[in-house]
C-alpha cells in the first residue's frame, strides 16, 4: 500500500523537517546519525521510522536548503552525508523563532484556566 | 529541473535505493557491535527502518511530472515497438532521409535564388533598368544597355544612382613575374556606393579613374587578397600587371561580398564606359539604387523623360517604340534562374508527396498487422486517445529520425548540386545550409509526420474492439482496404507526371545531342588563351603571337593541322551589324563574326561549299576577303550568290570569297528567321585575323578569349604541345583551360544535361516509391487471402490461377494510376515546356514509353509478392 505523501509531516506537524535541519547544522551527517541524533536529544520521545527520513530528505534537498553527498562512515562504510546550505541556514533560523513563538504561545494556552 | 526529467529518474532511483541500504547496514552493524546477533539485528533494523519502497514511491510522487512522464513513456514504447520491426523501420527511416535530404537542397537553392533579401544594404531599393520594346504589337524587356542609355540615366535621372558592368572573366594577372589567371570585373565608379558596400581597406576607384585616360587601378576581393597575397597587411597601394599594364591596388573589398548576381570575382577595374567602342552596343548591364526620399514613380517618369537622349544610339524604326523603366534588383535576378529551380523544386515536392503516401500506405499496413495489439490494449483499459497518440508517436519519432538524417543528406546532396550545375548556373553558390533551411527541414519533418501518421492514427481510433478480438478471418476485400489503393493509386499518378516529364527532358537531349555539329568533332584538342592584355594592342603584335605559337604547333610532331579563331562551334559567338556595300547604310542586319587563321576550315574540317577557303596569299595588306556560311546565304542572299558581293562589317570592306558549311553554335541573335533552340545554325562571317583593325581586336577581346585548336591522333600529347607552344611564344601568358572539342560540346549541353538527370533520378525514386507501394498492397492481400486460397486450391483451382488473381489486382492499380498521371501530365508538363526541343509536350513516343515502363514496373512489383503463392500448402493454410 502506499501512503500519501505528508502522512507524517501531518504526524509531526512539519516539525520532522525542521528536526533535521537543526541536526545537520551541527555538521553534516548521514541518515542513520540523523535519526539517531533526533532519538537521543529528545530522550527517545520522538521516536521516527527511520525510512520516513528519506522523504524529508529529498524534499529538504530539493527546496535546497540541504545538500548531500556521498562518503564514508566512522565504520569505513559509504553513506550519503547531509549538510545545511546557506539558504539552509537561513530558512532554519526564521523557522526555528517562529516555531518557538508558536511552542511558547500554546504552552501560554495549555497552562491558563 | 533536471532532476525532474523522466530519463533521470532510473539513476536517481538507485541512488535512493543505495543510501537506504547503507542506512540499514550501517544499522544491523551497529546493534551487532551492542551484542545483538547478526538474525535479531537484521529484523530490528528492518522494523525500526519500515519498507524501503514505500517510501522511494513516496519521492517518485514528489517529482511527477504527468504530461512529461506520459510522453517519455510513450516514447520508449514506441522505440521499443520500432526495434522490433527493424526493417520497416529503417526503410522508413532511410527513405524519409533520401527524400528530406532531396527537398533540403533543392528549397536551400530555391531560398538563396528566389526569396531572400540581396545581400546588400536596403536591397529593396536596388532595381535594374530596363529597356522595353514593342515591335508590331509585341513587347520584350531586356536588361541591357548602351553607354548613352547609361549617360542618360547617370547625368539626368536624379532620383537614382546607377552604376553599370561590362563584360569581364578572366583575365592575366602577373605578380612577380608569375602569371595567374584571374576572374575580373569591369564595373563603373558607382557601383560599390550602389551596392551600398565600403572596402574593408583602402578605398573604391573615383570618378576620374573611371574615365579614358585615368590612372590605371584596381579592387582586390577578400579571396583574391587571402589567395594571391597571402593576405599582407601592404597589399593597398602596391602595382600589379593587369592585361599587362600595371594597376595599383587601391581597395580590398569586405569577405564575402560577391557581385550583385552571386557570382564571385578576383577584382574590380573601372570600366571606363563611353559611347562608343563597348558602350556603342547593347554590353551593359546595370544596378541602380533609389536615392532617399525619392519614390519609384518619380524614377520611372524621369526615365521617360529622358527617353529621346537615352536611345540616341540606337536606329529609329517606325514600327517600333522604346522605354527605360526600372524592375527590382531581386525579381530581375531571380528571372534569370527561376524556370530550372521551380521545375526541380516541383520534381522534389512531388517525390517528398509520393514519400509520405507510401509511408502512410505502410502505416496502414501496420497498423491493420497490429489491429489484435491494438483491441487488446482497448480491451484492457487503453482510451482510443492513448493508442492515437501511441501511433502518432511512432510517425513523429520516425519523421524526426528521417529529418535528422535528411539534413545529413541535404549538406551532401546541396554541395552535389552546385557541382554539378555549379558550371551553368553560377549563383547556385549563393546556397548554403544554415538556420532557415534546418528550419524547412524541420517543418517538412513534422508535415511529414502529419501526413502519414494521421491516417493509421484515426483508423485506430474507430476500431470495432470486440470483432477484431474475436479474430474474423479474412477473405476478399475489407471495405476498409480501399484508403491504401488510392494512395497507391495516387503514387503511381505523380510518379508517371515525372516520368512523362523526363521522357520530355530526355528526348530533347538526345535531339540535341544527335545534331549533325557541321565539323570533325573527333581528334580536336583547343585551348583558349586571354589577350587582354596591353602588349597585344595592335594587329602586328597579335598576328605575330598567333604566327610564331602556331609554327611551333605544326613543327611539333602529331599535330596534323592547326588554327586559330576568336571563338569555336558549339559556344556563343560575337555578334554585330553588317551591310552590304551596295546597299543603303540604314538597313544593316545582325550577323555572328568570327576571325580566323588561314587553316580554321582544314583544322575544323568544315567543309568549303563553293568558292574558296583563305589562302596564304590573303594577308595584310592584300584585298580584304570573307567567308560566309550557307545560313548566311540563306537569310541574307536569297537571291542571288553571295559569293563576288562586297560587306562591311567592322573596318575595310571586304569580298565575299565562299560559302563553307553551317556548324553549330549557342544562339546569340533573335528575330525573324533565325533558328531558335539551344545549338542552331545561324548566319556567320568569317574574317581573317591578319585583315583586321586594332581597335576591333582591342573591343573582341575584351569580350572573348581566342581559341586555339590543333587536329591530332594523340590528343594527350597534343595538350601538351599546346600549352607549351603558347608559353613558349609568351611566358607571361597563362592558359585558361584545356578541351577536347568533345568536352566543349558537352558542356554546351550542360543545361539540359543537368536538367535530365535531376529530374530523373526524382522519377526513377518515384517510380521506385510507387513500386514499393504496390508490392506492399499485393504482399498484404496475399498475406490476408492464404486461407482462401488454400481453400481455393483445394477445390481444384491451380496456383497459377491464383498469382495471376492476385497480381491483376495490382497491374490494375497501376493502369488506374497511369490513366490518371497521364491526365495529370498535360497541365503538369507546362513547367518543362521552356527547356524542350523539338518535342511536344504530348508527345506520343513519351506517353507510350512512360506506360510500357510503368507496365513493366508495376507487373514485376505485383507478381513478386503473388509468386508466394505457388509455395501455399493448402492443408497448412487451413489448419492455421
Amino acid at each position: 500500500m502506499r501512503r500519501r505523501a505528508g502522512n507524517d509531516r501531518d504526524l509531526l506537524g512539519g516539525t520532522l523537517d525542521l528536526l533535521i535541519l537543526r541536526v545537520v547544522r551541527a555538521g553534516p551527517a548521514h541518515g542513520l546519525q540523523i535519526a539517531e541524533s533526533i532519538e537521543q536529544k529528545s530522550d527517545d520521545v520522538l521516536l521516527v521510522e527511520q525510512g520516513s527520513l528519506y522523504p524529508a530528505l529529498h524534499r529538504l534537498e530539493e527546496r535546497g536548503w540541504i545538500e548531500a553527498e556521498w562518503g564514508l562512515s566512522d565504520t569505513n562504510r559509504k553513506a550519503k552525508f547531509y549538510s545545511l546550505t546557506r539558504a539552509g541556514r537561513k530558512h532554519l533560523a526564521a523557522e526555528e523563532s517562529r516555531f518557538t513563538q508558536l511552542a511558547r504561545a500554546i504552552a501560554r494556552v495549555l497552562r491558563s484556566t | 529541473m533536471r532532476r525532474l526529467l523522466p530519463w533521470r529518474r532510473a539513476a536517481r532511483e538507485r541512488d535512493r535505493d543505495a543510501e537506504m541500504r547503507a542506512h540499514m547496514a550501517l544499522f544491523v552493524e551497529q546493534l551487532i557491535e551492542r551484542g545483538i546477533p547478526a538474525g535479531e539485528a537484521r529484523r530490528q533494523a528492518r522494523v525500526r527502518f519500515g519498507n524501503p519502497r514505500v517510501r522511494l514511491e513516496e519521492i517518485e510522487d514528489m517529482n511527477r511530472m504527468p504530461i512529461v512522464e506520459t510522453i517519455w513513456r510513450d516514447a520508449r514504447y514506441a522505440i521499443r515497438v520500432l526495434a522490433r520491426t527493424p526493417a520497416f523501420t529503417l526503410t522508413a527511416v532511410a527513405t524519409l532521409a533520401l527524400v528530406i535530404g532531396a527537398t533540403t537542397a533543392v528549397l536551400s537553392l530555391a531560398d538563396a535564388l528566389l526569396w531572400r533579401p540581396l545581400p546588400f544594404p536596403e536591397p529593396d531599393k536596388l532595381a535594374a533598368i530596363i529597356r522595353i520594346e514593342t515591335r508590331n504589337g509585341v513587347t520584350s524587356t531586356t536588361p541591357a544597355l548602351d553607354g548613352a542609355m547609361f549617360e542618360a540615366v547617370r547625368d539626368r535621372v536624379p532620383s537614382l544612382d546607377i552604376a553599370v558592368m561590362g563584360g569581364g572573366g578572366g583575365i592575366n594577372l602577373v605578380l612577380n613575374g608569375t602569371p595567374v589567371y584571374a576572374r575580373h570585373s569591369r564595373v563603373s565608379e558607382g557601383f560599390s556606393r550602389v551596392l551600398g558596400v565600403t572596402p574593408a581597406r583602402g578605398r573604391w576607384f573615383n570618378a576620374d579613374e573611371d574615365r579614358a585616360g585615368g590612372s590605371a587601378v584596381t579592387v582586390l576581393s577578400h579571396q583574391a587578397w587571402q589567395r594571391y597575397f597571402a593576405a599582407a597587411e601592404d597589399v593597398v597601394g602596391r602595382t600589379v600587371l593587369l592585361r599587362g599594364e600595371p594597376h595599383q591596388i587601391v581597395g580590398i573589398m569586405p569577405a564575402g561580398f560577391q557581385s550583385v548576381d552571386g557570382v564571385e570575382f578576383d577584382l574590380w577595374v573601372p570600366l571606363r564606359a563611353s559611347t562608343s567602342g563597348e558602350g556603342g552596343g547593347d554590353n551593359f548591364w546595370s544596378v541602380t539604387r533609389l536615392k532617399p526620399g525619392a519614390s519609384w514613380t518619380q524614377a520611372k517618369g524621369e526615365l521617360v523623360a529622358v527617353r529621346e537622349d537615352a536611345f540616341r544610339l540606337q536606329r529609329a524604326r517606325s514600327n517600333v517604340t522604346r522605354d527605360l523603366s526600372v524592375q527590382p534588383m531581386a525579381e530581375s535576378l531571380a528571372e534569370r534562374v527561376r524556370e530550372p529551380i521551380v521545375l526541380l523544386s516541383s520534381a522534389v515536392m512531388a517525390v517528398l508527396l509520393i514519400a509520405c503516401v507510401n509511408l502512410a500506405s505502410l502505416m496502414l499496413a501496420r497498423a491493420d498487422g497490429r489491429t489484435q495489439e491494438i483491441a487488446t490494449r482497448m480491451a484492457l483499459g487503453g482510451g482510443r486517445r492513448a493508442v492515437v497518440r501511441q501511433l502518432m508517436v511512432e510517425a513523429i519519432i520516425i519523421a524526426g529520425a528521417g529529418g535528422l538524417a535528411g539534413l545529413v543528406t541535404g549538406y551532401f546532396g546541396l554541395q552535389g548540386l552546385q557541382t554539378l550545375g555549379g558550371q551553368r548556373f553560377e549563383q547556385w553558390s549563393r546556397a548554403a545550409i544554415d538556420g532557415r533551411v534546418i528550419a524547412f527541414a524541420i517543418g517538412i519533418s513534422a508535415l511529414t509526420s502529419l501526413a502519414f501518421g494521421l491516417a493509421p492514427a484515426i483508423r485506430a481510433s474507430r476500431l470495432n474492439v470486440a470483432r477484431a478480438l474475436t479474430g474474423s478471418r479474412g477473405v476478399a476485400g475489407k471495405a476498409y482496404r480501399w484508403p491504401r489503393r488510392v494512395l497507391v493509386i495516387s503514387e503511381v499518378a505523380i510518379g508517371v507526371v515525372l516520368l512523362v516529364a523526363t521522357g520530355l527532358l530526355v528526348r530533347t537531349f538526345i535531339n540535341v545531342r544527335s545534331l549533325e555539329p557541321g565539323f570533325d568533332r573527333l581528334n580536336l584538342v583547343t585551348a583558349s588563351v586571354s589577350l587582354r592584355d596591353a602588349r597585344y594592342n595592335t594587329t602586328a603584335s597579335i598576328n605575330q603571337f598567333f604566327d610564331q605559337s602556331l609554327q611551333r604547333l605544326t613543327a611539333t610532331p602529331g599535330i596534323e593541322s592547326a588554327a586559330i579563331s576568336l571563338e569555336v562551334p558549339y559556344e556563343r559567338l560575337l555578334n554585330l551589324g553588317f551591310r552590304y556595300a551596295d546597299e543603303d547604310a540604314a538597313d544593316s542586319s545582325m550577323t555572328n563574326l568570327c576571325y580566323v587563321t588561314p587553316g580554321f576550315l582544314r583544322a575544323m574540317g568544315i567543309p568549303v561549299k563553293s568558292g574558296r577557303d583563305f589562302s596564304e596569299q590573303d594577308r595584310a595588306g592584300t584585298p580584304p576577303v570573307a567567308l560566309v556560311n550557307e545560313a548566311f546565304q540563306r537569310m541574307y542572299s536569297k537571291d542571288r550568290p553571295a559569293i563576288g558581293r562586297r560587306i562591311r562589317a567592322s573596318g575595310p570592306e571586304r569580298e565575299i570569297v565562299g560559302v563553307v558549311g553551317d556548324v553549330k553554335v549557342r544562339p546569340s541573335l533573335g528575330g525573324p528567321g533565325m533558328e531558335t533552340g539551344p545549338l542552331v545554325s545561324q548566319p556567320l562571317i568569317l574574317i581573317l585575323a591578319s585583315q583586321t583593325t586594332d581597335s576591333f581586336f582591342r573591343l573582341v577581346h575584351t569580350w572573348f578569349t581566342p581559341v586555339w585548336t590543333v587536329r591530332a591522333r594523340d590528343t594527350g600529347a597534343a595538350s601538351v604541345a599546346l600549352t607549351r607552344a603558347i608559353s613558349e611564344t609568351d611566358p607571361l601568358i597563362p592558359v585558361s583551360s584545356v578541351r577536347s572539342m568533345d568536352g566543349v560540346m558537352s558542356e554546351a549541353l550542360t543545361e539540359q544535361r543537368l536538367l535530365m538527370t535531376l529530374v530523373g533520378v526524382l522519377a526513377s525514386a518515384a517510380i521506385l516509391l510507387a513500386a514499393i507501394g504496390v508490392h506492399g498492397v499485393i504482399a498484404h492481400t496475399v498475406a490476408e487471402r492464404r486461407r482462401e486460397f488454400g481453400i481455393r486450391i483445394a477445390l481444384g483451382a491451380t496456383a497459377a490461377d491464383a498469382v495471376r488473381s492476385v497480381s491483376l489486382g495490382g497491374i490494375s492499380l497501376a493502369a488506374t494510376g497511369a490513366v490518371a498521371g497521364g491526365l495529370l501530365s498535360i497541365p503538369a508538363t507546362s513547367l518543362v515546356r521552356s527547356f524542350l526541343w523539338r518535342v511536344e509536350v504530348s508527345d506520343p513516343w513519351t506517353y507510350a514509353g512512360v506506360a510500357i515502363a510503368l507496365l513493366v514496373v508495376a507487373t514485376v512489383a505485383s507478381v513478386l509478392p503473388a509468386l508466394r503463392l505457388l509455395r501455399l500448402n493448402p492443408a497448412e493454410a487451413l489448419r492455421n
